[in-house]
């Protein structure tokens, strides 16, 4: 790529079951975005690219992204765009925006992700028909498959093919809502135990309701700028050293390669590697951000996002080789499981994260010490895309 | 200004009236338009119509897909012909919802859904006639085809499986 691109700063709107509209949402996040970069503006934004992925069903709401301009007093000269690529939205969006940077297109971008996913509780048959047409709706959704069924179904293949055990799966909730505790704009505020997780409500065996992410509304926002407009700014940036996405001409259950494994986030994975220069990326990878959807989700990323052997996953939780202080810090934000689910920003505060932890500006009971390098993971729909990014501390040469 | 038109808040502000309730709408509705005039794989439904469940095969490459296309992805053909699909099948994996389920769908949890095994196909579907705890991987199915009876005068079909009897 030719020219460096970095993270400048970001917000996020308070997350959980607001009392705010689609719109209250964007503004929030907007501000807490600006107000993280003061020498940076609406007027200085040349391109906005905002993660979104069904405003026409939860919000009743299309082209979206002028209205982020226009709530934002945003006024674009380059580039704008929402993007839609459902659970990976919002890394899609913050991927254009990369890319549009990188190639010369503009220096200053806004990336804003947003969700809002909660109606009148006695509306949630109408949400969850909105997550039911990820899938091929005709054949697959049709069925009711929406996610927590689709996904028990990939936990037991995974139990049954490589023994991974009900207390392995529980054990990534427990951290990872653990951690959530200590984020103050997360859903989930409780810590809580692997017994809480097995004894909680069985809602699509073998997957309880604790091993699911939840509905969620939110939004967050990141400043992306040239490496030549950022040092007019900060001294501190996440650079984007690697960008990779992986999609098997599938979508449907019968096209997809596997149930219990996702070569297609190896394939993204090895992308992103490549470009950073990471030939080792258990020992070259410090903290990472990876989508636990589904507790299972987890751990078939510690394995084919290469860390791992196939097959060893539940180990690597059971090991606690995923905490803040083993191999790798996996999810120290709360992942979607502690800080909830609202699809399009997910990406977008993930990434955020990623340099919060560099600049060591998170709450002390879940920063992982000094990172250098970390990795965010997006699936969406059936898990048959997979978007993987790298970041780091250091300016890549 | 009309006094039927007037609100209930003793004020003289004019009503605007909107529906209450609204029927299902097209496109929350989760079944196709199943016939010709809606859709170019008409044929899958009146195959299913008749009791014989199908998929298209490629004449040019012999690449078998599902679901059902009108152009083959693999040497982008458009000459494709219907094929049955065995009607029995083992479960491939499985699972139920017990609540958040889908609009139309929340009066039928809680509801198995699995993944069946058909050889050269692999698809998802309703397991009717079944509980979750009395099911295992590798289980036997067979299928059963379904009237929908829903927001169109359309005669609908669709496929479910249920438990092959031992």
């Amino acid at each position: 790529m030719t020219r460096n691109v970095g993270i400048v700063g970001g917000g996020h709107a308070k997350w959980g079951v607001r009392e705010a509209s689609y719109k209250d949402l964007i503004q929030e996040a907007g501000k807490a975005t600006f107000d993280d970069v003061p020498d940076i503006g609406p007027k200085d934004i040349e391109g906005l690219f905002v993660g979104s992925v069904q405003p026409e069903r939860f919000a009743f709401q299309t082209h979206v992204a002028p209205m982020v301009a226009e709530l934002l007093g945003v006024d674009v000269d380059s580039m704008i765009a929402r993007t839609e690529l459902a659970c990976a939205s919002g890394q899609a969006a913050l991927r254009y925006a990369w890319l549009a940077i990188a190639s010369g297109q503009l220096d200053t971008a806004l990336v804003l992700g947003v969700e809002k996913m909660n109606l009148p509780r006695e509306h949630m048959a109408e949400t969850q028909a909105s997550m039911t047409n990820v899938m091929d709706r005709e054949f697959d959704g049709v069925n009711g498959l929406n996610a927590p069924p689709y996904f028990a179904m990939i936990a037991q293949r995974h139990m049954h093919e490589y023994d991974t055990t009900r207390e392995q799966m529980a054990r990534v909730s427990a951290k990872n809502k653990s951690h959530a505790a200590h984020n103050e704009f997360a859903h989930y505020q409780k810590e809580i135990s692997v017994d809480d997780v097995v004894d909680s409500f069985e809602l699509s065996p073998p997957l309880c309701l604790y091993d699911c992410s939840g509905v969620t509304d939110g939004a967050a926002g990141l400043i992306l700028m040239s490496e030549e407009k950022a040092r007019d700014v900060t001294d501190e940036a996440a650079w984007i050293t690697g960008s990779g996405q992986a999609c098997m001409a599938s979508n449907s259950i019968n096209n997809l390669p596997s149930m219990s494994a996702w070569p297609q986030a190896t394939t993204a994975a090895e992308q992103a590697y490549e470009q950073a220069g990471i030939d080792d990326p258990l020992a070259e990878l410090d903290v990472a951000e990876v989508h636990d959807c589904f507790t299972i989700s987890e751990i078939i990323e510690y394995e084919d996002l290469g860390w791992v052997e196939k097959g060893e996953g539940g180990q690597f939780i059971e090991d606690g080789r995923s905490e803040l202080d083993g191999d790798i810090g996996v999810n120290p934000r709360g992942g979607l499981l502690g800080c909830g689910h609202p699809l399009g920003a997910t990406g977008v505060s993930q990434a955020l994260e990623i340099f919060n932890q560099f600049r060591g500006t998170v709450e002390d009971e879940r920063q992982v010490p000094d990172p250098e390098t970390g990795l965010i993971h997006n699936l969406s729909g059936s898990a048959s895309v997979h978007s993987v990014m790298t970041l780091a501390r250091g300016r890549p040469q | 200004m009309s006094d039927e038109n007037h609100n209930d808040n003793g004020t003289d502000r004019d009503v605007v009236e909107i529906p209450k309730t609204i029927e299902l709408p097209r496109l929350l509705d989760f079944y196709e338009l199943q016939d010709e005039a809606h859709t170019e794989i008409h044929e899958f439904y009146d195959n299913l119509r008749d009791g014989q469940l199908t998929t298209t095969q490629c004449r040019e490459c012999g690449d078998l897909q599902f679901p059902p296309r009108i152009v083959c992805p693999e040497c982008q053909s458009d000459d494709l012909e219907y094929v049955d699909l065995p009607h029995e099948g083992t479960l491939f994996a499985f699972s139920t919802l017990r609540a958040g389920a889908p609009i139309g769908m929340e009066d039928d949890v809680p509801f198995v859904v699995g993944v069946v095994d058909l050889g050269d196909v692999r698809l998802s579907a309703r397991i009717d006639d079944a509980e979750y705890d009395d099911l295992e991987i590798g289980d036997p199915v067979r299928l059963k085809i379904v009237d929908i009876d829903g927001p169109t005068d359309q005669e609908r079909v669709f496929y479910r499986f249920e438990p092959e009897e031992q």
